[in-house]
């Protein structure tokens, strides 16, 4: 008798002492979001790109600069300013202040620490050091870097995208560990620290001595940030109509048949296209392969597409049909406009019809569908990774409008690793492409379509999967890179060569813009970026490398809604 | 027993017989809809009719799709799809499921205990799981391929309950007979011991059908199925995939899956009912 | 009897082997390289991505020659390391499975238990009586019919987004983090519901249904009309019919169970749960053929224990089948 009520007491404690270790996220502090993270939490690498958890840049580890997009603007962020003080030398100036999550302060020592470790192993900025010579420390806040050649363009992506490391925790990690260890509880200067994480999301706690808010009077509102791990598309779109899910940068079909329906959804345009445009999705076609090496061909194909039902049918107008030359809007002023009315290509099947036909491509055998020369039968297969709902239907449209002309193309959807084997062995017919993201600079938009280095394509993702090989273009790429980021004239006159190489030679198709997708819900924060608020015009993604093109300061402008 | 005579009894019951009635009276319902439904439509399963999202009216019996598309269309070439898998994956099934059941059933001893061993591994694999493996790397997926597949897998259960018949049967008087008048086991088993299964391996044969459509409806519903085509699995695919659940769209998902339970469990009533014709014992209840 | 457990054994033993062997291999026959793949993501330069290479090389032990890597499998194993996934780089293969395997469990393990017996009990009923039957047995067949993941986005939808009343997707709340607490329980059971109740119901059909069957077989049978004859109570005879009709529900059951660790596929893709089933879907495809082999072989001890158990329930429970495997004659 009295062991049973030993028992019972016993059992009661234990179950009251386990309803004290209960941990719910108050709604009111917690921002969830969702859409970047495809699979379980397992790395806080910040080198690793791609596979580190989200917010690991941004909300965790910082960069030099923010930039801006849509002002075409930097800011300075960890660094406090950077000037180019000579052709080949530039002078750093780190902000004074800042600390490690640890408490540590955070110097020029860092900086240079984590630049030279891409020296010391293979990281993604590790290329740098073919045309940087040394860093130099002047003082414990000022870092000179002289470089060999100047490639003014892609040095200021470099500092807004590389992330600082602390020397004090790095400096012993063995190199294989700090190119591909885990880096759990990861220590950075940002907003945010590592709180905890399951197998569903990752939660970050709010760091109360972040630097900027003593130095730029900026406070991120949520403490905590709760990112969780897609299951699927149409499981996000139930969580944010249900106001589980705050942010979502899914794609989300029908998402602009909601925004009526009284769920509190927010865009950031309240009409189309709703997104802003984040990278434009283009046609690689595969210039290795018959009959796509023949530049009538490719022309014809292009004229084929119809790219306005895409847009209408596949997307809801939830993106925009891509200029000729495929430069993202905030490229607009790069744009030739002389180039692109003379040689610009748009959906006109009539034409398509009449190129086929004059440069010798007749349906012999009479199914419907063009023949090469040689009589052979053209069978292309246009690929994109399956279970890429709108990208899938898109090639749909493609191979109806196609087969309109006479071209037999058919959709296939190999699963994701299966699509970028082909790109990058080169094995695809044709294939939906958008890598080329917003950028500070159309260099990086140029440097895809015309990657130069062709034998290595295979191992790295620089772009040119359809092999374009030509050494003009390739010259003109490289001279852009080294023109000054303020000499507009001088990269307009480069950039329009480039556009006419483009638009004759046609080594890629553009056709839409992929939209920067983000769903948010007012049910329970409110104050999101929008167009029409003039002041809250930074990017509403948690993708990587979105976080320090502004997407951080949507943090500082975020209010809860308070329940009445 | 005279043949004529059993044949006329066999029918009397079988139209006597209420469960198979009604069994057979819904499956000719689809399948007659599976044959004649696509000349009732003008379109093509793929071919964009409407603005999308559409409920179902006069124009449009079971409306359109998030991207405008004829559910209807679909579904009725669907069906079509789905039989097919039903006939092919289901007959392949019984084949091996003969051929193994037969022998081990016959045979006995180690070479039933092999078999048996077999037969239950095959049965405890997870197909599904091998089958995400194979399909994720062949480049087209056709039916064909769908319905060879799962008869591989699906032999088992046939193989198991023909041998069990087969064990019984083979203790029965007159195969008792047959072996002490010196007839060779073949013989035996075609002679003997198969016409008395007839009926056994139709009723196995029926269940297999079912179970392959089942079994297809949750290839195509993961992604597995056919890369070019339709079907009622793949309708549900595209239906949960395109969010029809939370835009409200019933029509899209609720008319497949209300199908495939329709034919499968006309399917397996009607195997009930071929039971109570085929088995007297069972006839009066 | 000793030699025939013995002999049983030993193919056991040999099939462990040949499956483990089997599932060793499969990383190094599937097409592509994803350890090429995992690092063609970081973009490096090709000396660069050189580099990295050794190092993934070097942490998944593929440095040292086949046979050792083979060697260093088996030795692995029986320390419970099933290696390294690619996929979500650099977490053991066995925290991922093990992280899953409760959720399973969870899952199908009363799915599974309550539905046989409740699907065994209606079984017997609807034998009993025409009037019972023509309720029950439409019901079992309407409900064995069904697709598992369509009854599953009914119910989710009925439920989880028309009525609001319960989650239509999770295992738990994405407000919490797992820990001893009612809330946490709470939230996991209201969480299980729906997924567990459309697993019950389809398989509950399926056993009511093949009860049904077997009952009315074994009510037919020569010995239950023996029985009758003598006078026997109907109680009796069905006892006796029931005892008969139970022992291939009870090699299914042992079927059912023994594949637990396959999970609920399609159950757990319609309700988003984090199964078994759904992390070797994303294992294919992500070609993470490590976590695959993995979860592989969980699924060849279960089936070859499965296997075992099939085989035992036979022998001790039906004593035919042990004079039927002395062969012909």
């Amino acid at each position: 008798m009295f062991k049973k009520i030993a028992m019972l007491a016993l059992v009661i404690v234990l179950l009251c002492a386990g309803i004290a270790f209960g941990q719910v996220f108050e709604r009111s502090e917690t921002l969830y979001t969702g859409g970047k993270q495809w699979g379980p939490v397992s790395n806080w690498n910040p080198l690793m790109t791609g596979n580190y958890a989200t917010g690991t840049i941004g909300l965790v580890y910082e960069t030099l600069f923010l930039y801006d997009p849509l002002t075409d603007k930097f800011m300075p962020w960890l660094a406090e300013s950077g000037q180019w003080t000579d052709a080949l030398t530039y002078e750093l100036k780190v902000r004074q202040g800042v600390n490690w999550s640890d408490g540590k302060p955070l110097t020029a020592d860092d900086v240079k620490f984590t630049f030279e470790l891409g020296q010391k192993t293979a990281l993604n900025f590790s290329s740098l050091w073919s045309w940087l010579s040394s860093i130099t420390k002047v003082d414990d806040y000022t870092l000179g870097f002289k470089f060999k050649s100047a490639l003014y363009q892609e040095w200021d992506n470099y500092l807004y995208n590389v992330p600082m490391l602390p020397q004090h925790l790095w400096a012993s990690k063995d190199l294989k560990d700090v190119a591909i260890g885990a880096n759990e509880k990861p220590v950075g200067s940002g907003p945010y620290l590592y709180f905890a994480y399951d197998q569903t999301k990752m939660v970050w706690a709010k760091n109360d001595n972040w630097w900027a808010i003593k130095a730029l009077s900026l406070s991120v509102a949520p403490k905590y940030i709760v990112d969780l791990v897609n299951t699927s598309n149409e499981n996000s779109l139930g969580l944010v109509l249900q106001g589980q899910e705050d942010l979502n940068n899914n794609y989300l079909p029908g998402i602009s048949t909601l925004l009526t329906g009284g769920y509190a959804l927010h865009t950031y345009y309240p009409v189309a296209p709703y997104h802003l445009a984040a990278n434009t999705a283009w046609l690689d076609v595969n210039l290795q392969k018959k009959p796509m090496d023949d530049v009538a061909f490719r022309k014809a194909l292009a004229y084929s597409i119809n790219v306005a039902d895409i847009v209408s049918r596949d997307y809801g107008n939830m993106v925009q049909a891509a200029n000729p030359t495929g430069l993202l809007p905030i490229w607009d002023k790069y744009v030739d406009q002389n180039v692109v009315k003379k040689l610009g290509i748009s959906y006109d099947p009539a034409k398509a019809k009449q190129i086929l036909a004059a440069a010798g491509y007749k349906d012999v055998n009479g199914d419907g569908f063009v023949e090469n020369k040689d009589k052979s039968l053209i069978t292309l297969k246009i690929i994109v990774p399956n279970g890429w709902s709108d990208w899938m239907a898109a090639i749909q449209i493609i191979s109806n409008s196609t087969k309109a002309v006479g071209i037999n193309v058919q959709p296939d959807y190999p699963d994701f690793n299966g699509y970028l084997d082909a790109r990058l062995k080169g094995t695809f017919d044709l294939a939906i492409d958008n890598q080329a993201q917003v950028s500070n600079t159309p260099w990086s938009y140029y440097h895809f379509i015309f990657y130069d280095k062709l034998a290595d394509i295979p191992t790295t993702q620089g772009g040119n999967y359809g092999r374009y090989n030509n050494q003009t273009a390739f010259d003109l790429v490289t001279q852009l890179d080294k023109l000054a980021t303020n000499d507009l004239q001088g990269m307009k006159a480069v950039i329009s060569k480039l556009q006419t190489i483009q638009l004759t030679d046609l080594p890629i198709i553009p056709l839409w813009y992929n939209g920067m997708w983000a769903q948010m819900s007012s049910a329970n924060w409110t104050n999101w970026p929008s167009s029409a608020d003039k002041d809250n015009h930074y990017l509403p993604v948690t993708w990587n490398g979105y976080w320090n093109m502004t997407s951080i300061l949507m943090l500082t402008q975020l209010k809860p809604v308070v329940a009445k | 027993m005279p043949q004529p005579k059993k044949k006329n009894e066999m029918l009397y019951f079988m139209l006597r017989n209420a469960k198979l009635r009604i069994g057979v009276a819904v499956l000719l319902i689809f399948v007659v809809l599976a044959l004649v439904g696509p000349l009732l439509t003008k379109y093509q399963p793929r071919d964009y009719v409407a603005p999308g999202v559409e409920p179902p009216s006069s124009e449009f019996w079971f409306g359109t799709t998030s991207f405008g598309e004829d559910v209807f269309t679909q579904f009725v070439y669907g069906l079509r799809a789905t039989f097919i898998v039903g006939l092919i994956g289901g007959g392949l099934g019984t084949l091996i499921g003969i051929l193994i059941g037969f022998i081990a059933g016959y045979r006995g001893g180690i070479v039933d205990e092999i078999l048996n061993m077999f037969t239950n591994i095959v049965l405890v694999i997870p197909s599904l799981v091998v089958l995400l493996i194979i399909a994720a790397y062949l480049e087209v997926r056709g039916f064909l391929f769908e319905s060879i597949f799962i008869g591989f897998f699906a032999w088992p259960w046939a193989a198991r309950a023909i041998r069990a018949q087969t064990f019984s049967l083979r203790s029965r008087e007159f195969v008792d007979l047959a072996r002490l008048s010196g007839m060779k086991p073949l013989k035996i088993i075609i002679k003997e011991i198969a016409p008395n299964m007839m009926s056994y391996l139709l009723l196995v044969y029926i269940l297999q059908f079912g179970g392959a459509i089942l079994t297809a409806a949750t290839l195509d519903f993961i992604g597995l199925g056919p890369t070019n085509s339709v079907s009622l699995g793949l309708m549900m695919n595209n239906a949960v995939i395109y969010s029809a659940l939370f835009l409200g769209m019933w029509w899209w998902f609720i008319p497949p899956g209300l199908a495939i339970t329709a034919i499968v469990g006309a399917l397996y009533v009607t195997n009930v009912g071929l039971d109570e014709v085929f088995n007297p014992k069972l006839r009066e209840m | 009897m000793r030699r025939y457990f013995g002999r049983k054994l030993l193919i056991y033993i040999f099939t462990f082997v040949l499956a483990v062997t089997i599932d060793w291999l499969i990383p190094r026959f599937m097409p592509g390289n994803p350890i090429q793949i995992l690092i063609s993501r970081a973009g490096l330069k090709a000396e660069s991505a050189n580099l990295i290479y050794s190092y993934y090389i070097q942490a998944f032990g593929l440095n040292v020659p086949i046979w050792q890597q083979y060697l260093n499998f088996w030795n692995a194993l029986f320390h419970g390391d099933f290696g390294i996934s690619i996929w979500l780089f650099p977490q053991p293969v066995i925290q991922i499975i093990m992280r899953a395997v409760p959720f399973d469990v969870l899952l199908l393990l009363p799915a599974i238990l309550v539905s046989w017996f409740a699907g065994n009990k209606f079984g017997a009923y609807a034998a009993r009586s025409k009037w019972l039957d023509n309720t029950i047995s439409p019901l079992g067949y309407i409900l064995t019919a069904t697709p598992y993941m369509w009854l599953g986005i009914v119910l989710g939808w009925l439920f989880g987004i028309i009525l609001r009343i319960l989650p239509f997707s999770g295992a738990y709340s994405y407000a919490m983090m797992p820990s001893f607490s009612w809330a946490f329980v709470g939230s996991l059971l209201e969480h299980w519901i729906l997924p567990f109740a459309s697993l019950f119901l389809v398989m509950f059909g399926g056993w009511a249904i093949g009860m049904r069957n077997m009952i009315i077989y074994e009510l037919e049978a020569d010995y239950s009309h023996y029985l009758e004859a003598l006078g026997a109570p109907k109680k009796l005879i069905r006892q006796y019919a029931f005892r008969n009709a139970i022992l291939p529900q009870i090699t299914g059951l042992a079927l059912q169970l023994g594949v637990i660790v396959a999970g609920a596929l399609v159950t757990e893709i319609v309700f988003s749960y984090p199964g078994i089933g759904y992390l070797i879907l994303q294992a294919i495809q992500n070609h993470d053929y490590f976590l695959l082999q993995g979860c592989f072989l969980f699924i060849i001890i279960g089936v070859l224990l499965a296997n075992f158990a099939i085989d035992i329930t036979y022998v001790l429970v039906d004593p035919r089948t042990r004079t039927g495997m002395q062969g012909e004659g």
